[in-house]
């Protein structure tokens, strides 16, 4: 049995990261080794990665069987592979110095591959059981690093409030597997959206697989463990949660619902009716926040919103431009978020970690921060623009591509839903635009006036990101070759 | 060329604004002389461009997909936005060598100035409506970032996110519009949908026509949504001259003018510009006379004038609207530059606080009366003739009740302008000495708008001219200037207006024996002081926002038992939605 060249780009990392572990583990200097040897696994990743993507364009989808095991190789894998690929290599480079302080840290690494290559492998997979064991595997390596400061009782219980929360919704997606097998006998999504017909059993199965893989995606009211588990997570860990994680979920969701595309209509509506929730939800709780961490969380609830309205459009309409939009939403969303996250996470470590307190990161605390840490506070204003979809940014691009997906339906309750959506884009600047007021003050805080120097190295992930979002949100097509296919893929799941 | 000009125009103040954030706040003199050099260079760029309109295109690059295809299109009336971007910018940021000298965060004020002067310039120029909304919103945020350029003044900070997101609700229409067209005409492109509005149905054509009403509204702080411009005026006084005055505040008028030959078919809507024109007039000038606050006061006053402009668009006077916004945007520059030459002489805001100061600040007393002859509209100054002309074109094709009530502004804006004049150039002194009489490059940029004030009127021509060739939708006659003159001169309309103005300086002066009807109208004055209660409804929907945000967090609570119930609650009201049959 030859894996075909592809299914390197899962293999690699499963491989590696026990190595990772073990070379960590050996040197004197644990972190140094394992982080070098981690960068070294994905750059072979990457290598694989360039080679798949060749693959699809050259061949188109491809599938293959392992045993029981079915692969598929379409947009879809691709697109969670590079959003995967793209903010774990950043996140790699940045946790040097940040985890650098920290016991632990070959596990770290170790587990941060290896959680690459399980959310890879979910993007790959092309049957029921094996998307769940691949969902499984990603949360069991994400509570690790979630509770990784496990000195500390609040990192403790996020980590316990995640690990709970998501196996309840692991249950409801076994439930619902049971569901579909009972009614269509096979575990195949390919057979299953073939032979699936209308029937109360396989519409429960559905709502299972929106609300069991929905915890993750931290739909509202799902999504309670989000915000603890972001603001305990190291930094680099709450930007690999709201940048792939989420849109993992997500990708799971899609992948187990397009099969049961043909039993209601029903699932359209729903996604979108969630998205609508989300986004007022996320709103309204980010506004009070004090603490920049749980901010960001409360803002992801924001774009899943936006990205369920987007695929949400796509399953109601087999509207290919939705769901290409939701897509590249999810996307930008990990570049935004990632680099939200990374540059916060520069501050923290400038002001508390580097000496060692590990006490959250406040709005007061990065006032006037901009004349000290120049760089991480131009990259988070650029990052927080973007989320906050002001043009020439990435943030933009993606939102308008969603928006005109639901104006061309000339359905009046989508544009509706798309009006909402611009109006809440706007609301969310009256809690990006003051953070950047303060880091922009001419009076530092004490905190900013106490903290180390930020090291270079961790500096280059932050403005390369900041560089991307620049360049999407100018030339948005330079990520057609991704989000294209991406959308192709999931109409074509959906049996357009 | 007209490709090359379009570039400059646009790229020159960007490339500016880099270099000026490159060159680092160590090195002042050299930042001031680079925002310079580069605004006067695109300010000529855009000058130049006045040769080369053109009806058709002159530059397109294809975006792919959903983002069509970018062009540009220098007609006049993009064209005057972006001459009128380019220079009064030129002369603000030559105003701020003075005005921000010391300031040690030089460089993000320059850099978010020009990017601002080359966003305008690019509104205007579009002709795509998805690139005309990125400059749209680009000019927003820049207008935000620079309302709340003093970060640690929490007052700055409110007023900036305030401005930003009533401009950007006001976006959503645009927004919403472009996206609609599109889905019809198949395209971004103005001049397709001005060509084919044809395929859109009437009812679509009636929500565009109002969203895009909704936009201007905001952009151009009409009533109601006005009440962030009174606010901005935390802004370094060179931005509000730029931005709150002369150019972004404009973006509105431009909208409804460019739109105008689709959306006048559109039952009601012509009305409702015509309304809320005249109520902005009204209002705006009632607002300033009691403002005791220069620069709200000027404020104020940029709402009256932009009420005129809308006013005009109402009537179907689309150049009279264009005229009157060239001659505004100099004078009520100039107006606001003379404040900033005020403000930081006295020390305060305040112009209960100044008096006297025709003595000690001669030359700023000059230039602000020049201002003032200018927006009251006395002959010989640009506002004469472009306020006249709007007035005459009321007078034939408005209602008699919107056409009084305008003049009703005419007599008000004499009234206001002259307590203005009178509070901060006459009387007693009250505050402290000024420190000086206008610097030296603070005079270079008032000396050129007073010129402006006596000159550009005489322009109307050109510009008429240039309108009727290059605006193929747009029914607007070629007349020479000098006819055009004449025809002001001679319209009842002008002797009419010329004699409420005489009333409302005679009024000023006449006020102590007047003081009792001031007396009786003081409940009024005081519900005009508090805004008319628009900033209640502002401040009762942050309010309900907050009280909602802090219910919900009641919902957060921390407890894993509520978290796993509300994963099974939403599954129960799914499921049970499920079997109720939906």
């Amino acid at each position: 049995m030859t894996l075909p060249v592809w299914a390197w780009i899962i293999v690699l990392p499963l491989i590696t990261s026990p190595l990772v572990y073990f070379i960590g583990h050996l040197g004197k200097a644990r972190g140094i080794f394992a982080q070098r040897t981690a960068l070294l696994a994905l750059a072979a990743t990457w290598v694989a990665f360039v080679l798949a993507t060749q693959d699809l364009q050259l061949n188109g989808i491809s599938k293959h069987i392992v045993g029981s095991i079915a692969l598929k190789l379409d947009g879809l894998s691709l697109l969670l592979a590079m959003i995967a690929l793209m903010l774990g290599s950043f996140v790699v480079v940045f946790s040097g110095h940040y985890m650098a302080h920290d016991d632990g840290q070959e596990k770290y690494y170790a587990m941060l591959v290896a959680m690459i290559g399980v959310m890879i492998g979910l993007g790959c997979t092309n049957d029921l059981f094996n998307l769940w064991i691949w969902f499984e595997a990603m949360a069991v390596t994400s509570y690790l690093l979630v509770a990784f400061y496990k000195e500390l009782p609040t990192s403790l219980e996020a980590g316990i409030k995640y690990l709970v929360q998501s196996a309840a919704g692991s249950v409801l997606v076994l439930l619902a597997i049971g569901l579909v097998v009972l009614e269509t006998g096979t575990l195949n999504l390919d057979l299953i959206r073939q032979t699936a017909q209308s029937s109360p059993a396989l519409s429960a199965a559905g709502i299972l697989f929106v609300i069991g893989f929905g915890v993750k995606t931290a739909l509202v009211p799902l999504h309670t463990w989000l915000p603890d588990a972001h603001s305990q997570a190291p930094s680099g860990i709450s930007a690999m949660l709201s940048g792939v994680v989420i849109e993992a979920g997500l990708i799971a969701m899609l992948r187990s619902l397009s099969a049961l595309s043909g039993v209601t209509t029903f699932w359209g509506p729903l996604l979108m009716g969630f998205g609508i929730l989300n986004m007022v939800v996320g709103n309204l709780m980010a506004l009070g926040q004090t603490q920049v961490k749980r901010m960001l969380a409360y803002s992801s609830l924001v774009h899943v919103g936006y990205m369920l309205v987007g695929v949400g459009i796509a399953f109601s309409m087999s509207d290919v431009i939705g769901a290409q939009g939701g897509l590249f939403h999810m996307f930008t969303h990990g570049l935004m978020k990632g680099l939200a996250f990374l540059a916060a996470g520069a501050m923290l470590y400038s002001l508390h970690i580097s000496m060692g307190d590990h006490r959250p990161l406040l709005f007061d605390d990065l006032a006037g921060a901009a004349k000290q840490y120049p760089w991480a506070a131009l990259t988070l204003s650029i990052a927080l623009f973007s989320l906050a979809g002001l043009p020439p940014l990435a943030g933009f691009m993606s939102k308008w591509q969603i928006f005109v997906a639901g104006v061309n339906t000339h359905n009046g309750w989508i544009i509706a839903v798309v009006a909402f959506a611009a109006l809440n884009s706007v609301f969310s600047l009256a809690y990006y635009a003051p953070l950047v007021n303060a880091v922009y003050r001419c009076e530092p805080s004490v905190i900013v006036l106490s903290g180390k120097q930020l090291p270079a190295v961790m500096k280059l992930p932050l403005v390369l990101m900041a560089l991307g979002i620049i360049a999407i949100g100018i030339w948005p097509s330079i990520m057609n070759w991704l989000t294209e296919p991406a959308g192709i893929a999931l109409l074509a799941s959906l049996g357009g | 060329m007209a490709t090359l000009l379009v570039l400059l125009t646009i790229g020159l103040p960007w490339i500016g604004a880099l270099f000026v954030l490159l060159t680092g706040d160590e090195h002042p003199k050299l930042q001031h002389a680079i925002a310079s050099i580069f605004s006067v260079a695109a300010g000529i760029s855009a000058i130049v461009l006045l040769w080369f309109t053109s009806d058709q295109s002159v530059l397109s690059i294809p975006m792919g997909s959903v983002f069509g295809v970018f062009t540009f299109l220098p007609d006049a009336l993009g064209v005057l936005l972006a001459v009128i971007a380019n220079t009064v910018g030129s002369l603000a940021v030559i105003f701020s060598i003075d005005y921000m000298r010391g300031n040690e965060q030089l460089g993000r004020y320059y850099a978010l100035v020009m990017f601002f002067i080359g966003a305008m310039a690019g509104l205007g120029i579009s002709g795509s409506l998805l690139l005309m909304f990125l400059f749209w919103e680009i000019t927003a945020f820049c207008s935000y970032a620079l309302i709340s350029f003093h970060n640690d003044d929490p007052k700055a900070v409110a007023a900036g996110i305030k401005a930003l997101i009533i401009t950007q609700l006001g976006g959503i229409g645009l927004l919403v519009g472009a996206l609609i067209i599109n889905s019809y005409v198949g395209s971004y492109q103005i001049s397709a949908f001005l060509a084919e509005v044809e395929v859109v149905p009437f009812n679509v054509l009636t929500l565009l026509a109002f969203c895009f009403l909704a936009a201007a509204i905001a952009k151009s702080a009409q009533v109601p949504l006005h009440t962030w411009l009174p606010d901005a005026m935390e802004a370094p006084t060179p931005v509000s001259a730029l931005i709150h005055a002369a150019t972004m505040v404009n973006a509105g008028v431009y909208l409804v003018a460019r739109f105008f030959p689709v959306f006048e078919v559109v039952p009601g809507w012509t009305t409702s510009v015509l309304v809320v024109g005249m109520l902005s007039a009204l209002l705006g000038a009632l607002m300033a006379l009691v403002a005791a606050d220069l620069k709200r006061a000027l404020a104020y006053s940029t709402i009256s004038q932009l009420g005129y402009m809308f006013f005009a668009v109402g009537v179907g006077a689309v150049f009279a609207s264009q005229f009157h916004l060239l001659s505004h945007a100099i004078f009520k520059a100039l107006l606001f530059l003379c404040a900033g030459a005020v403000i930081p002489a006295v020390g305060s805001r305040d112009m209960r606080q100044m008096g006297g100061l025709r003595k000690t600040m001669p030359f700023v007393y000059t230039v602000f009366v020049i201002g003032s002859l200018a927006l009251i509209g006395l002959p010989v100054a640009n506002g004469f003739f472009s306020k006249e002309l709007i007035l005459e074109e009321g007078f034939m094709h408005a209602p008699m009740w919107a056409y009084i009530g305008m003049l009703m502004g005419v007599g008000l804006t004499a009234l206001y302008v002259s307590r203005m004049v009178f509070m901060v150039f006459y009387g007693e002194r009250k505050g402290k000495k000024p420190i000086h009489d206008g610097l030296f490059w603070m005079r270079v940029s008032l000396v050129a708008l007073s010129f402006g004030v006596f000159t550009t009127w005489l322009l109307a021509g050109v510009l008429n001219d240039l309108m009727a060739q290059t605006l193929p939708f747009h029914d607007v006659h070629a007349i020479g200037t000098f006819k055009l003159v004449k025809e002001i001169a001679l319209a009842p309309a002008t002797w009419i207006s010329l004699a409420v103005i005489a009333l409302g300086i005679g009024i000023w002066i006449l006020r102590k024996s007047l003081a009792g009807i001031k007396d009786s109208l003081r409940p009024v004055a005081r519900l005009f002081e508090n805004g008319l209660g628009f900033e209640h409804l502002n401040q009762g929907i942050i309010n309900v926002t907050k009280n909602l945000s802090a219910v919900l967090h009641l919902t957060q609570t921390g407890q894993l038992n509520w978290n796993i119930l509300g994963i099974v609650g939403m599954l129960s009201v799914l499921l049970a939605l499920l079997f109720i049959g939906v």
